[in-house]
């Protein structure tokens, strides 16, 4: 007997039985937040919505308000809540308290119940790629992120490898891979791709023996250039990317590669216009809008991410229905020059192509949204310096300013100065001095 | 489809500069949790306060027990690294949550908070603090700060009580004293028992009853 292809069978749910159940969760959870969380009461209060009246999915997108960032920062510091009116501590239910990772602020609370979405969310995720009973599993994390306590994994007869999400880490990940040949790895964070890189290159290693084990890994933080990906590729390595579907759950591709899947039982997710807040047909360019159906402890209800996404909603090769979404950027990175929008991924991989600044660290000086000219700070290895910094800054600046056609600035920096506004896996890509 | 005889978790214990992978079943580690609720009750922290536990990922055979316990009081527990980069953290969950105590406090992170211009015993100031044995010169010198210890024997942690003893379960370890260092083994069922394992760390082990009330046993750390 063989163990199934998906983890849970909800995963190849028709289109029809999704529907339904949105259908049927989302008064549950819209009541539940208007009972709890107090910036959702408010919401409500201050648009006359009552919960009770909530019983379809079109019921939902009719009358339920928005919120945003700045809404949950407002009530945080207007009512002295840390969780910003949205999070809420119930005994029994809540085991511990994650933390986001800050890089723009205070890191925001995430109430961790025993079993979480984004928990769920990884599982099959995971499964998905190939990992079964008897398998070793590295997880590679921050403990903030939930601290000491998954246990799905285990429960599903699966080895968890603890490891730091932290450069010095690399020699013990792969003395773990060739010891205990792990079959899958999440997270293996872009900057720890190029740490890899940098490492394979110094020691020697044969790559494709260390991940020969692995099935696929699943990697986050921030998209890798077409080289990366090549690297990576000729590691013998199929990495999968995930990022947070709006701190309600994960999100991950598929091996099909074709945008992130968002599963229906545990998020509504919709698109609306960035500036009118209108319905943005699926297939159209929207902000991504997400509804938890299933967090008692974090009921985000109608919560813009401020990420430009498209949605699809049509059958994924992989077998599943859940739909899926392509992100193109945050709608408050993006710059407009000369009528010209640029967001950060277009000129990440134009900076990767330098071997100097193959790590992509750059940030965009963005005082406004309309600049009148493109002002980039990017980060380089010294050691990697062919010829002289102002070189090289020509080098970078002839080929964005080619590429993306309007008025460029660069200021050069050595990338330890960038990677000190960590966390390590991510820098703020856009700052406003 | 098989039966797995694989371990649930690797983590990892750290002897002299080498750390070596350490294997385990959650159910050690659920166990450990239960039998440190002893120690951690001594000081009567109130339900739904927070603990804020620092420690690296690969410390899991460590801090997991600790944070089985924070649960079993009904506290609520909240991580950070244990890095100078995460220092902050430590800073912002200081000022948002109030935390009664801070276990695992290390010279990395007192160092983080410098660096970020922090002051580490306002950061600390009425709280309990468990500080790991690189930071324990610091820690203790601080005003209006509960200094207590905090002390990894390989897969073992040992934590002050309220009455200032570091307490190590008593059911699952054997702690000796050999040339003045301390050594680890096992006593019950274990996916990796040790015997002997020389831990590196320099105390003694105490023949007298803890005033805490907890009857486990009491290192004496040097």
């Amino acid at each position: 007997m063989s163990y199934p292809e998906f983890l849970d069978p909800l995963e190849t749910a028709s289109r029809e039985f999704l529907n339904g159940l949105q259908d049927n969760a989302i008064g549950a959870i819209c009541r539940h937040a208007q009972g709890y969380a107090p910036l959702i009461r408010q919401k409500c209060a201050e648009a006359g919505v009552d919960a009770r009246s909530i019983n379809s999915i079109k019921d939902f997108r009719e009358v339920w308000p928005f919120i945003d960032k700045d809404d949950i920062r407002i009530f945080r510091d207007t009512h002295s809540d840390v969780g910003g009116g949205t999070s809420v501590t119930i005994p029994g239910l809540t085991v511990s308290m994650g933390t986001t990772s800050g890089t723009t602020g205070d890191p925001t609370p995430i109430p961790n119940s025993r079993l979480g979405a984004p928990e769920i969310g990884y599982a099959r995720d995971l499964w998905s790629i190939g990992m079964r009973p008897g398998d070793y599993h590295v997880h590679m994390m921050f403990t903030y992120r939930g601290g000491h306590r998954r246990r799905l994994y285990n429960e599903l007869g699966v080895s968890d490898i603890y490891l730091s999400m932290h450069p010095a880490e690399l020699p013990r990940l792969v003395e773990a891979s060739i010891r205990f040949r792990p079959t899958v790895m999440n997270n293996f964070a872009s900057p720890f791709l190029h740490a890899m890189e940098q490492y394979i290159e110094k020691t020697g290693i044969d790559p494709t023996d260390v991940f020969s084990s692995y099935k696929g890994a699943i990697f986050g933080g921030e998209p890798l250039s077409d080289r990366m990906k090549a690297v990576v590729k000729s590691w013998g390595l199929e990495l999968y990317e995930t990022t947070s579907l709006g701190d309600v759950a994960s999100t991950t591709d598929c091996r099909m590669h074709d945008g992130f899947h968002a599963y229906e039982d545990l998020a509504y997710i919709e698109a609306i216009d960035p500036i009118t807040a209108a319905p943005v047909a699926d297939g159209e360019i929207g902000e991504l809008v997400v509804t938890t159906l299933v967090d008692r402890l974090c009921p985000l209800i109608r919560y813009r991410t401020g990420d430009l996404v498209v949605i699809d909603r049509s059958p994924c090769g992989c077998g599943r229905v859940h739909s899926r979404f392509k992100i193109l950027g945050r709608a408050t990175d993006q710059i407009l020059v000369d009528g010209r929008s640029i967001l950060p991924r277009e000129i990440m991989g134009i900076v990767e192509n330098h071997s100097e600044t193959r790590h992509g660290l750059f940030q965009i000086i963005r005082r406004d949204r309309e600049m009148p000219e493109l002002s980039i700070r990017i980060g380089y290895d010294p050691e990697r310096l062919a010829g002289s910094p102002d070189g090289l800054k020509a080098r970078l600046h002839d080929d964005i300013a080619a590429q993306i056609g309007v008025k460029t600035v660069i200021e050069l920096v050595e990338e330890a100065e960038l990677l000190k506004l960590g966390p390590p896996h991510k820098i703020p890509r856009v700052t406003k001095k | 489809m098989a039966m797995t005889s694989n371990p649930d978790i690797v983590g990892s214990y750290v002897v002299g500069a080498r750390r070596e992978f350490y294997s385990a079943m959650r159910t050690e580690l659920d166990r450990s949790g239960t039998r440190m609720v002893r120690t951690l009750q001594t000081f009567g922290f109130a339900p739904e306060s927070f603990v804020l536990t620092i420690s690296s990922t690969p410390e899991v055979i460590q801090f997991a027990p600790f944070e089985a316990a924070v649960q079993q009081l009904g506290l609520f527990g909240i991580n950070a690294d244990d890095s100078p980069f995460d220092a902050g953290r430590v800073e912002s969950i200081s000022r948002q949550f109030n935390p009664v105590g801070m276990m695992g406090v290390s010279a990395q992170t007192l160092e983080g908070l410098k660096m970020m211009g922090h002051d580490p015993e306002a950061v600390f100031r009425g709280r309990v603090i468990w500080a790991r044995p690189d930071a324990w010169a610091t820690v203790s010198q601080m005003k209006d700060v509960v200094a207590r210890r905090c002390v990894q024997l390989g897969p073992a942690l040992g934590f002050g009580c309220a009455d200032g003893q570091v307490h190590i379960d008593r059911w699952e370890w054997e702690v000796t004293a050999e040339s003045g260092a301390l050594m680890l083994s096992s006593r019950l069922n274990r996916f990796e028992p040790v015997s002997k394992l020389n831990t590196g760390v320099l105390g003694s082990v105490s023949s007298k009853a803890c005033s805490c009330g907890n009857p486990d046993t009491v290192i004496e750390l040097v």
